[in-house]
């Protein structure tokens, strides 16, 4: 046998099977950047968008068993198809959203989709990864389209400054992963999360270990925009157009969430309660400035940004009790979370088409008179964001607060009371303007059928699932207790 | 204590909680001149339910009657629970009574009728579900989700300070109910560790015996989200602002349903679930009633607005049925029981006066009013018998639970009984102050007042219905309680078995 022949059969063929909805996503995303550049129609551009997506989201239900392929650098299990079909599909409630809204601001062009789709992708990867380095490289995909994106209403200041600052911050946070990548390399000799564990298990804590941990815990809670990391967030969110703003706050912020949850409890289980501390600061910080800040916001949009940095906190407090509840709480928090910040944001995308409308909050005067039911779609999401049943949001602290007090973290439970108590200041205040001011602004809101049918679904879902919340729990806690069982992997 | 369960043949509960979310959906595409008898029929639905219920619950032995159980989220061990016990269902049935009147009455809405009437539907499915959960919880989210349409009923149908008003019950209430939530979970999470099963049930909790450091810390968890609500001293500002604020038949509900709200959970879970606890707490919650009874029975006196004074009694009343919870033995809870009841039908009523009085007069300042009776005999009688009825006049409603509660509380503590009995008079003092001055003092007044008067209508059949059932239940609950007692005693009775024994 020659070498070359050695070489070719020491090769697997990667199991394209399990890599359905990722081939899916990227065949889509290179149909519409080559369509962009021939075809003068955006319609079907959108079409193709939507269908792909689709087909993505259907395939994630078709793979019946996961597996690693590329030689363990990619890794199909429960935990990544989940978040993978909830990814897909709040991509799939942004995207179709994406017409109406730029159409009304002139600005309707094709790399809105494709550039989506690619950060979708690098999502995908992320919660995908066993590995450190397939991690880095979905990040950096998923990352670096959403920059662009955030920057492409090129005349508006806003726009641009907000990318802007998301470039230079993002790129100083994948710089500070990319550091403890090398030096956890360094330390364990490995990049595969579970290697990692057991390394750090003979070892135990030194110098390596402890810098690396503490600077892939900065570089993700970057990500996550969690404070003191957070500077970027309400310029980027505020600048950005509002249904790539509805994006970069879901997908992108689920996936961290879950890529946070997988390091951390794949690769450190041993030093658990190390990570959970400075997760605990972290969330803690997160909840107290995202809230006190938000209070004093006038602009909606930015409010929700600070409110996103808020639900960072509250979710990655789940982090601080390393237990099975606690991760079943952030699996949990994180998939709800997708229903009230898309519906959320595209409520304000919709409205944003309205001529005059600035997304302050006195725009929102009169809403329920104008239009009783986005107004009353709105009125669910802020209230499910406050956490009040019967909505999901209700379930989600709930859960949260039932880890903390689990594992006897008092402080951090009061905390979240405290300023659950105060997010009401500015959540309610969005209801107060839309049902007890009359309305200012004669000008009609015209709601586009796929923007109806989005916050529609979504308020429902928020609803629905609050009174029966038991799909969520039942997928949490399963997806737990599998992720728990990998850990011996 | 081993509760035992008597399951319902039809899901009556589920039945009257669903009612009114239904035709709450029913009408959001409804004309909007069907609200209103869509909503008068929903709610009357619900009431015959409950009046069934009310007669056809077997007060002889304590049982969960009604009982109804399915699972929720069997992965942290929540099912739904609902059923009543006498205390649930006397309750359940003021809240389907004064729905009830407050549908009727609501006749003058002008503005986002339908809005109106789905935001009180919403709300009557909440509050019933408040006083049948048995799971902790159902019961939260029963508790907090009546939030939302009564933030939106002041907010949007109140008077000029509506917004601050509405902002401030809001928080307030949820201030407490987390704090709730906390001490539930700490129970909850307490319940897994030592005995090893995840539920929520409340008769899983009532066997927990807790340590006695630990009760005293849900205890006052618990208490707070209990005493905002109730409210009392020093936690009442809100409801002030509230009342003022509310349009007629929110205040009505306020005060005739979500007031209780508070006191239920004292009696409900603070009682049975933490004994020793309340034992050891009795002297402050008995200082609280004093002084909720004294102080706010003489800011009564001083104001000028009705639906203040009105407001500030049921603080003075709410404080009768603490000290009464309090007293920890029989008379003494069965008084704070029948309170509740009968605090009901008379702040129900005062508040659907004062409301009338603004619709004739446009006017809640008692300087404006005044020599009114003569022009209006029937509206000055049902307004004199419920203001008699809230003072505690023999024969009226009032003075059965004030009685009682005193009887219990005497057998205690002799001072507190004193004191709080004292300040009948008082409330005697402001209930008079406040009839005397709208309705008489007619020698103060000026020529074109009366002119005013004269040309102004008594009461309209629909007023007048929805007054009646609240004037006959004064009179029923006042001349004849061994009913009521018969009712509720097996349940003080079980309520009470882990404090005094038996």
């Amino acid at each position: 046998m020659s070498i070359l022949e050695q070489l070719i059969s020491g090769l697997t063929f990667p199991n394209l099977y399990i890599l359905l909805p990722e081939i899916i996503v990227l065949l889509t995303a290179f149909i519409v950047f080559v369509l962009e550049l021939l075809s003068k129609s955006k319609f079907s551009i959108t079409i193709i968008t939507t269908v792909g997506l689709i087909l993505a989201f259907l395939s994630t239900s078709i793979i019946k068993e996961g597996g690693v392929t590329f030689y363990g650098l990619y890794l199909v299990d429960t935990f990544a198809l989940l978040f993978k079909a909830f990814l897909i599909m709040g991509t799939l409630f942004v995207v179709i959203n994406f017409r109406p809204y730029f159409d009304a601001k002139k600005s309707y062009y094709g790399e809105y989709y494709y550039l989506t789709l690619f950060a979708l992708l690098g999502t995908m990867i992320m919660v995908s990864s066993p590995n450190l380095v397939t991690f880095y490289i979905g990040l950096e995909l998923s990352a670096v389209a959403t920059y662009i994106l955030a920057g492409m209403f090129k005349r508006d200041y806003k726009s641009k400054e907000g990318a802007f600052k998301y470039l230079i911050i993002g790129g100083t946070g994948t710089a500070i992963i990319s550091y403890a990548i090398a030096i956890l390399y360094g330390r364990t000799g490995t990049f595969d999360t579970l290697e990692i564990a057991k390394q750090v298990n003979l070892n135990n804590l030194d110098y390596g270990v402890i810098g690396g941990l503490i600077l892939l815990i900065i570089g993700l809670a970057l990500k996550a925009s969690a404070v003191p990391f957070h500077h970027w967030t309400p310029d980027a969110y505020e600048g950005a157009p509002t249904p790539i703003t509805a994006f970069m706050a879901t997908v992108a912020k689920i996936a961290t969430y879950a890529i946070i949850l997988r390091i951390m409890v794949e690769a450190f289980p041993f030093v658990s309660k190390e990570w959970a501390l400075a997760w605990a600061i972290l969330a803690a910080l997160s909840m107290i400035i995202g809230n006190i800040i938000a209070l004093k916001q006038e602009n909606v949009k930015r409010m929700l940004a600070y409110s996103s940095i808020a639900h960072t906190g509250y979710i990655v407090a789940a982090l601080a009790a390393p237990t099975g509840i606690g991760i079943s709480a952030l699996i949990f928090y994180s998939l709800i979370y997708l229903f009230m910040s898309v519906g959320a944001f595209i409520t304000l995308s919709a409205l944003e088409k309205t001529p005059g409308w600035t997304n302050h909050i006195d725009d929102f005067k009169g809403l329920a008179k104008k239009n009783p039911v986005v107004a009353l779609a709105m009125l669910i999401f802020m209230f499910s964001m406050l956490g009040i049943p019967p909505t999901i949001g209700f379930m989600g602290k709930l859960n949260v607060f039932l880890a903390l007090i689990g594992s006897n973290i008092w402080w951090l439970a009061i905390v979240l009371v405290v300023m659950s108590i105060i997010s009401a200041g500015y959540y309610l205040r969005v209801v107060v303007y839309m049902y007890m001011y009359d309305p200012v602004k004669t000008s009609r809101h015209n709601l586009a059928p796929p923007e109806v049918v989005t916050i529609g679904i979504m308020a429902i879902v928020v609803l629905f699932f609050g009174i029966y919340p038991t799909f969520f729990y039942d997928i949490s806690t399963t997806v737990t207790s599998l992720l728990i069982a990998s850990i011996g992997r | 204590m081993t509760v035992e369960f008597i399951n319902a043949g039809t899901p009556w509960i589920t039945i009257s909680i669903l009612i009114p979310l239904i035709f709450a959906g029913i009408l959001f595409f409804a004309s909007e001149r069907l609200a209103k008898p869509l909503s008068i029929f929903a709610s009357a639905i619900v009431f015959l339910i409950t009046t069934y219920m009310l007669f056809a619950y077997d007060y002889s032995t304590y049982a969960i009657q009604f009982y109804e159980k399915y699972e929720w989220i069997p992965q942290i061990g929540v099912n739904y629970e609902v059923g009543v016990d006498a205390l649930s269902l006397t309750m359940v049935w003021l809240t389907a009574l004064a729905f009830l009147v407050s549908f009727i009455w609501s006749t003058n809405i002008k503005k986002r009728i339908k809005e109106y009437f789905i935001a009180f539907l919403v709300l009557e499915a909440a509050c019933i579900g408040v006083f049948v959960s048995w799971d902790l919880v159902w019961f939260y989210i029963f508790w907090e989700a009546m939030l939302i349409p009564m933030f939106l009923i002041i907010g949007v149908w109140g008077y000029a300070e509506r917004i601050y008003a509405a902002t401030k019950f809001f928080i307030y209430t949820f201030f407490g109910s987390l704090f709730l939530l906390v001490g539930v979970i700490g129970m909850y999470v307490y319940q897994y560790f030592e005995k090893g099963i995840l539920s929520t049930s409340y008769f899983d909790f009532i066997q927990l015996g807790l340590p006695f450091k630990l009760e005293i810390i849900f205890f006052l968890l618990l208490a707070l989200g209990f005493a905002i609500k109730v409210p009392m001293w020093p936690f009442h500002t809100w409801l002030p602002a509230a009342h003022v604020q509310a349009p007629t038949a929110g205040s009505v509900i306020l005060a005739a349903v979500l007031l209780k709200m508070g006191t239920y959970g004292f009696v409900r879970f603070s009682l049975p679930w933490f004994p020793e606890a309340s034992k050891y707490f009795v002297p402050v919650m008995f200082a609280l009633g004093v002084i909720a009874i004294i102080y706010t029975a003489m800011m009564a006196i001083s104001q000028t607005h009705i639906k203040r004074i009105i407001a500030y009694s049921s603080v003075s009343h709410m404080g009768f049925v603490t000290i009464g919870t309090f007293a920890l033995n029989m008379e003494g809870l069965n008084g704070a029981i029948i309170t509740m009841i009968s605090h009901g039908f008379t702040s129900a009523a005062l508040f659907l006066a004062a409301g009338w009085i603004y619709e004739r007069a446009h006017s809640y300042e008692l300087k404006d009013l005044g020599g009114m009776a003569k022009f209006v005999p029937v509206f000055a009688t049902m307004f004199l018998i419920s203001a008699m009825a809230s003072a505690g006049l023999p024969g009226l409603s009032g003075f059965v639970g004030e009685f009682l509660a005193l009887l219990g509380t005497f057998k205690v503590s002799i001072l507190t009984a004193v004191l709080a009995g004292l300040s009948l008079i008082l409330g005697a003092g402001y209930t008079l102050y406040l009839y005397h001055k709208s309705m008489f003092k007619e020698s103060l007044l000026p020529p074109e007042k009366i002119a005013q008067w004269e040309k102004l209508k008594d009461m309209t059949f629909s007023e007048l219905l929805s007054f009646l059932p609240l004037v006959i239940m004064m009179f029923v609950l006042g001349l004849y309680p061994a009913w009521w007692i018969k009712l509720i005693e097996t349940t003080s009775a079980a309520i009470l078995s882990k404090i005094i024994g038996g």
